[in-house]
């Protein structure tokens, strides 16, 4: 139980007090700070809603004339519905903090690169090094790797919507409760590793095409 | 409830603002009717100060007297006193960190302390005492402006100042006697101003281009919601910059004691200043700027300022787009974007602007204005004034701690929505260890060491057992004035741990103690007794300039004029122990007139000095 700042009534925890709204400024799991129900499948639009109407109520700017434990109150409420609003937006971060919640991590088993895109990392690794010693050396040769690559990337974007997919059906398999959360959370983890690897690479793509536009 | 105010304390100008039946509106000074205070500091050798038009006088500088003659004037630093401007480049800064060629612009302290330290007269000030006097400035008159105390504000600060500039800038607030209720970063309050009233919705580039720092925002605004999506700018970059090049370009070829000669630099920078401004309307400027025989005479167009001022205005547009990425945007998307600082009245400026965004910039709002505008419409959202409108600003620059190896672990990214925090467990390494020391450092870079260090605070006491059984869970909260606060608590004895963190750079509370007290005890001077101050210690550096050339140069003198000059430097050195301020002020002027000639000759010898050693080099 803890106690309102401002109203004093005693309550189970949660992000507003139920009597005078004030924030109570106490730690809650992601889903309960933002009031969602423990589900996976979260829609982006609805998400950002919520977190907009809560950060009204709550801010510290909403509380910058009130007694100094209301604003404290306040401010510890705000900075964790702002966390839980990023942990949960984004679908990567939200599996891997579901992956958390069930005493799981995913940097444990995340030190190589996932046996599935292994080859596809290591080809566009390749092409990117390529790239980099052209644009020192061989414009005309640059410009045409800088096409191939454009090629790849949209490949690469191909293969993380499957990836994406797959996620949401995980998800969605969750949020059914029948099946079997051991299986499920190995896929979990098999498909958050492949999108982060793919997220990486893609970034380093971009970086890549970004400095031969430079040049 | 008394009013919240809002204060721009920028680099160039500061400006007051409150809202009035709903309106922002800039407080003007009740006797003057200026809205704009010149962030300038003058500060003489028994520690009166003014501010603004009132220290620009001071400030050191060539002056072209009656009869043409030319006299070095104000307070040259040190023991003479000290006139500082542009104070918020170096807020937050460690004393390593003072540029060299600021070195010959200003008399620093002990330059190896975590925080600049300038020194006048006996004492030295650090860069938040100085600003609390523009601070204080600001209060008085917006108190007389009123007719009510004013102790309660919000203050904008440049969106991409770290840590320690913030709390610089709280510190400054607070030795002036205010609470600083909020910081607001500088382009957020811009839109704030632009967007009040309006239902605006959609995305929103700032391009905030001031005196001396730059920002660029990107922002998202739905149903009065302002939410700052990406950030990025330079702390150290200005019109400051633009008006050095300028400098630069004016004093290329003249010898180095010169061009380094607190007088003419001043005297130079405000020329290159005023020339800047012309060029926003005209195509040339004609620059005149007259030493003691000699007399530079320059034509600065148009074309040559915007190629001085090319590297810079590019540096703005690289941060422009980091910050667009970081927003995962590209510039079509951008529904608008505002100009905001008096550098983005600069044609060019505005071109590439244009240029990169591919849209016309709106500058409805007075660039030099916007801010304060802006906060002034924070402080009423802090007083509930303004409905369901909220501003949801970022951290600029990522926050973590050194780890093994001297690597950075980042804990909180750049540009998290703020209020935010994230907590870390720590643990022992070796067995019976009582102590765990973090480092926080702040920035992008890989290692610690790249990165700007922040705090230091030890963990513990930890009761010895072996190690890595101990478990302290540390907190790093950024509330919303982008500032970090530690908190520590033991998970096995769910006991909350006192952190005394260490800020790396600037000023322990203790410090900030004894200044107040110091500052209470300083008093206000009246007039009297600070016009009979200013005019001493012009007796006292036309003596010691006098006797300085008289000992470097003498054989460009005659026995005659020697003779002369001798006679009054006498007079003026028993008057200026008395108190009759007009009689120093006479002999003042008179030795001034007396010794013009041979400072003419002096600066024409060094000239012709440097011109041959020119030749000679080119020669050979």
């Amino acid at each position: 139980m803890v106690e309102c700042p401002s109203c004093g009534r005693r309550q189970e925890p949660r992000l507003i007090c139920e009597t005078c709204a004030t924030p109570l400024g106490v730690e809650l799991d992601c889903f309960a700070a933002l009031g969602l129900p423990k589900k996976l499948a979260i829609e982006p639009g609805a998400i950002e809603r919520v977190y907009h109407e809560l950060s009204r109520r709550i801010h510290p700017d909403r509380y910058a004339q009130a007694p100094v434990r209301v604003r404290d109150a306040s401010l510890r409420s705000t900075a964790l519905l702002t966390r839980s609003y990023r942990t949960l937006r984004d679908p990567l971060d939200r599996g891997k903090y579901w992956l958390e919640l069930r005493g799981e991590k995913l940097s444990d088993d995340n030190k190589q690169v996932p046996p599935e895109i292994a080859e596809t990392v290591f080809e566009v690794q390749e092409h990117l090094a390529d790239l980099r010693e052209a644009i020192r050396a061989d414009p005309a040769r640059a410009r045409a790797l800088g096409d191939e690559l454009e090629t790849r990337r949209a490949a690469l974007q191909t293969m993380m919507n499957d990836y994406q997919i797959a996620l949401g059906g995980n998800f969605v398999l969750w949020d059914l409760g029948r099946s079997n959360a051991k299986d499920l959370a190995a896929e979990l983890k098999l498909i958050l590793s492949n999108i982060a690897y793919l997220r990486t690479l893609m970034r380093d793509v971009d970086l890549g095409l970004g400095s031969l536009k430079a040049a | 409830m008394p009013q919240i105010l809002g204060i721009d304390l920028g680099t160039t100008n500061s400006l007051i603002a409150r809202m009035e039946n709903g309106v922002p509106r800039v407080i003007a000074d009740p006797e003057t009717g200026a809205t704009m205070l010149p962030s300038v500091v003058a500060i003489a050798p028994d520690g009166s100060i003014s501010t603004g038009a009132r220290a620009i006088e001071l400030e050191p500088h060539l002056s072209v007297e009656q009869g043409g003659k030319i006299a070095a004037v104000g307070f040259p630093g040190g023991e003479y006193g000290a006139v500082i401007r542009s104070v918020k480049r170096y807020m937050g800064l460690g004393g390593a960190e003072v540029a060299p060629e600021d070195c010959s612009r200003y008399a620093f302290a002990d330059l190896s302390g975590p925080i600049v330290r300038f020194q006048v007269g006996a004492r030295t000030l650090t860069p938040p005492q100085i600003s609390a006097e523009i601070l204080r400035a600001l209060k008085v008159r917006a108190e007389r402006a009123l007719g009510e105390a004013v102790d309660r504000v919000v203050i904008t600060v440049p969106a991409y100042f770290n840590d320690a500039q913030r709390q610089a800038t709280k510190d400054a607030g607070r030795l002036a006697g205010l609470e600083v209720v909020r910081l607001v970063n500088e382009p957020t309050a811009a839109s704030l101003a632009y967007g009040l009233g309006k239902r605006a919705e959609g995305t929103v580039a700032v391009y905030d281009f001031g005196g001396g720092t730059f920002d660029v925002s990107i922002l998202s605004i739905k149903a009065g919601i302002f939410e700052v999506l990406a950030t990025n700018g330079d702390t150290h970059l200005g019109g400051d910059d633009i008006d050095a090049a300028i400098v630069n370009w004016i004093l290329a070829g003249l010898p180095g004691e010169v061009a380094r000669d607190r007088h003419v630099w001043n005297s130079v920078r405000s020329a290159a200043e005023a020339a800047k401004k012309k060029l926003t309307t005209d195509s040339s400027a004609e620059i005149a700027v007259a030493l003691p025989g000699h007399t530079i005479r320059k034509t600065l167009t148009r074309a040559e300022l915007e190629k001085l001022a090319e590297p810079i205005v590019t540096r703005t547009l690289a941060r422009c787009s980091m910050a667009l990425a970081d927003a995962k945007l590209s510039p079509a998307q951008i529904d608008a974007v505002v100009l905001v600082g008096g550098s983005t009245r600069m044609p060019m400026v505005r071109q590439r602007v244009r240029e990169l965004f591919a849209r016309e910039p709106l500058c409805s709002i007075d660039p030099d204005e916007v801010v304060a505008l802006g906060a002034a419409v924070q402080a009423s959202v802090l007083m509930g004034g303004q409905g369901d409108m909220l501003l949801l600003d970022v951290v600029p620059l990522s926050l973590g701690i050194e780890t093994m190896g001297g690597v950075m672990e980042r804990l909180i990214h750049r540009n998290t929505t703020i209020p935010t925090s994230v907590t870390e467990m720590f643990t022992t390494a070796v067995d019976n260890q009582t102590h765990v020391d973090v480092h926080v450092v702040q920035g992008e870079r890989e290692l610690a060491a790249d990165c700007r260090s922040l705090a230091r605070f030890k963990l513990g006491p930890i009761e010895p057992q072996p190690a890595g059984l101990p478990r302290v869970a540390v907190t790093f909260l950024i509330d919303a004035n982008g500032i970090l606060n530690v908190s520590a608590r033991d998970e096995r004895t769910g006991r909350e741990h006192s952190v005394d963190v260490k800020p790396s750079y600037g000023l322990s509370d203790e410090e900030i103690e004894r200044m107040l007290e110091e500052s209470i005890d300083l008093g206000e001077q009246d007039l009297e007794q600070r016009l009979l101050i200013v005019a001493r210690v012009d007796a006292e550096q036309i003596l010691a300039a006098l006797a300085k050339q008289l000992g470097e140069y003498p054989d460009l003198i005659g026995a005659d004029e020697r003779a002369r000059l001798a006679e009054v430097a006498e007079r003026l050195e028993a008057a200026r122990m008395g108190a009759d301020r007009n009689l120093i002020a006479n002999l003042v002027e008179q030795l001034n007139e007396l010794s013009t000639p041979f400072a003419g000759r002096i600066m024409d010898a060094a000239i012709k000095a440097a011109l041959e050693k020119k030749s000679v080099e080119q020669v050979s």
